[in-house]
């Protein structure tokens, strides 16, 4: 499939930075700053991921949802779709369109469980009210391609593919949809800026392999520096800055 | 179901008229796309009964149309919301290759079988280098347009078969399509189960007749094995592993020349080279297109010169429902019976039995189809009548397939 990325909607969908990170006039004027959108977005991601472990699909549709919740921020408003409905909805149309649908029962189900803002109440019809609308934002294209596929494929290729580089090198990949790097570059780019993240930290030596690809290295240069970063950032804990952001919002979740 | 909401921006756009047919998961209307002049067809898709929002299959279609774009691929120009339903807008296609073949008063010259073969395979084709499968061709999904193109369509079956591993279901296309290694129930296959139906196709194109009509799923190997004869385990070695694999008596195979008494040596070659059974022998798509037969004479005819089913012809027989079933069903109500993931109750006889009927009541069907097409359309007839009541079809267990979907 990743010889098909180029000729795909995903391919053709890719943002610039700058057009990602614009924070919606709404949500601007309730005073959310550009670092706590980014802040939210990857409380959703997270949030998504903890639904997931419940409802138990496979990581591909965690990462698809994740990708579908980025693109729908990138045209809508926090304000106006409720993050607390968008994200179980994205898990719920993502799951169909990779084709391991999950009832929308069963995630009511689950968000109701793992339910932080008491006041916050939803039923099914109001998922798939949403699931319309998400839909609709996010233009109908449904199919996303991942890292993970070019990583084991590159991981197997660079003779990286012991246990401990498959493991770190996923890790990373995961870690990278709390960014909005899946709107920005290509997946098999984001792979590689993982395995050269781990490649650094495990102290193995894949310059002559890197060279060998016909790849930008400066691109994926920086989008490992991008991961580093933001591994960075979150070093200290985020929770205050993320309540003080979710109570602009008045959101609790 | 006239429902044209003026505060509705995009459903503005288009002028809903008659009804053309009952499809998968819903209501297909004919329409003018007021932006562009063009004629469309509206397929508005039901949200079953609210419990599982949009229908999995009508996903399905639109997340690969999105993606499919070419001249052999329906194209999907618009999706909208209205009043809780989504609505999919398609060009509009005047008749389908079912329609063609059935027709009696349409002499399908061999230029004209090999242009028609060709566009089936440059569509898929097409769809193969993006890592779709199809799974559902049939004469009937293969819609014309009045222009004489080709189009495959409906993609509700179809699938991304990328991942080497995944395990498909092996309840794909209607039975008489259905390659050997699907029948003998497999769950990895690939491009080959198109190819196997596209050669159905040319049999049938060549016969006039659907070439191996099995009444059931063995019935339908050992229409197969009597056609082609039994396979060796030199000719297909992977036979034997196959999870419904059963010894059939040994056959031999009659001349293919004696099946196909009027086609040319090369349609018969590259006939066999559909028809292998070694799926992993079986020809590509791409490999077919560039067998000798679409380069030899008779060329193939351009599409705008091939011959379409006549407008007046039998116009007198038909009820008056015909004007609003219109040439472009794009999904006939005996779609609603597809057979979906789930095996569970499609492996009986009962649904054998039915397939059979309902095969009937595609002949009918297609033969009251043929009528009305191109005929002007009556302007004092007000279409809306008939689209506020779509008339009672034979959609039997249309609410199976939602169930199954879940």
């Amino acid at each position: 499939m990743a010889a098909n990325f180029w000729t795909s909607s995903h391919y053709k969908q890719l943002l610039d930075q700058e057009e990602v990170d614009v924070v919606h006039p709404l949500d601007k004027e309730k005073g959310i700053t550009l670092v706590e959108f980014k802040l939210l977005k990857m409380h959703m991601a997270n949030y998504i991921w903890k639904l997931a472990t419940h409802v138990k699909v496979r990581q591909r549709v965690v990462a698809t949802a994740v990708t579908y919740m980025r693109r729908v921020y990138t045209r809508k408003s926090l304000s106006e779709y409720d993050p607390r409905l968008v994200a179980p909805t994205c898990l719920y149309l993502a799951a169909k369109a990779e084709e391991s649908t999950v009832q929308a029962r069963l995630l009511v189900f689950y968000v109701k469980k793992m339910r932080t803002d008491e006041k916050f109440r939803f039923e099914i019809k109001d998922v798939l009210e949403m699931e319309m609308k998400i839909l609709e934002a996010i233009n109908y294209y449904l199919v996303v391609f991942h890292p993970y596929r070019s990583l084991s494929q590159l991981l197997q290729d660079a003779a990286l593919n012991d246990t401990s580089m498959t493991q770190l090198t996923w890790g990373l990949v995961n870690d990278t949809y709390r960014m909005d790097l899946i709107l920005v570059h290509p997946p098999h780019l984001i792979a590689l800026a993982c395995i050269y993240i781990a490649s650094v930290l495990r102290d193995k030596d894949a310059t002559s392999w890197f060279e060998e690809l016909r790849v930008d290295m400066n691109v994926v240069k920086n989008i490992s520096m991008e991961i580093l970063d933001f591994y960075e950032n979150h070093r200290m804990n985020m929770e205050e800055r993320l309540n003080a952001a979710m109570a602009k919002l008045s959101l609790k979740f | 179901m006239v429902e044209i909401d003026p505060s509705k921006k995009v459903a503005d756009r288009y002028l809903k008229r008659e009804v053309l047919g009952e499809g998968t998961y819903g209501v297909v209307y004919k329409a003018i796309d007021t932006k562009t002049g063009q004629t469309v067809a509206i397929k508005k898709i039901r949200l079953g009964k609210q419990k599982e929002g949009v229908n999995f299959t009508a996903l399905r279609e639109i997340k690969l149309l999105k993606e499919l774009k070419d001249p052999n691929i329906i194209e999907l120009i618009d999706t909208f919301p209205h009043k809780g339903n989504l609505h999919l807008v398609f060009k509009f296609m005047e008749t389908d290759l079912e329609a063609v073949i059935r027709d009696r008063n349409i002499f399908l010259s061999p230029a004209d079988i090999k242009s028609y073969l060709q566009m089936t395979l440059k569509g898929l084709a097409y769809c193969h280098k993006k890592w779709v499968l199809h799974r559902d061709m049939k004469p009937n999904n293969l819609l014309i347009g009045s222009n004489g193109q080709l189009k495959l369509a409906d993609f509700g079956l179809a699938r991304i078969f990328g991942s080497p591993d995944r395990r498909f279901t092996h309840q794909v296309f209607a039975r008489w399509y259905r390659a050997p290694e699907l029948l003998f129930g497999t769950k990895q296959y690939g491009s080959g189960v198109d190819i196997w139906a596209a050669a159905c196709i040319f049999a049938e194109l060549l016969l006039r007749r659907p070439f191996l009509q099995g009444s059931s799923d063995i019935d339908q190997l050992g229409k197969i094995f009597a056609a082609f004869g039994t396979p060796t385990s030199s000719q297909w070695p992977d036979m034997v592993y196959l999870p419904d694999y059963v010894e059939y008596q040994y056959v031999p195979a009659p001349p293919l020349r004696s099946l196909f008494p009027m086609a040319s040596d090369d349609a018969l070659d590259l006939l066999s080279k559909m028809f292998t059974y070694d799926p992993k022998a079986r020809i590509s798509a791409q490999q077919a297109l560039e067998h000798r037969y679409f380069t030899s004479a008779p060329l193939p005819t351009a599409p705008d010169k091939l011959p379409r089913p006549a407008p007046k012809r039998e116009s007198s027989k038909n009820s008056e429902f015909n004007p609003n079933e219109g040439p472009t069903v794009l999904s006939p109500p005996r779609k609603s019976r597809r057979v979906m993931p789930q095996p569970e109750g499609f492996e009986g006889n009962a649904f054998q039995v039915d397939k059979h009927d309902v095969r009937g009541v595609e002949i009918r069907q297609a033969a009251g189809e043929n009528t009305s097409r191109n005929e002007p359309v009556p302007m004092s007839v007000d279409f809306s009548i008939f689209a506020t009541k779509p008339p009672n079809r034979p959609t039997i267990n249309r609410d199976v397939y939602v169930n199954c979907d879940c």
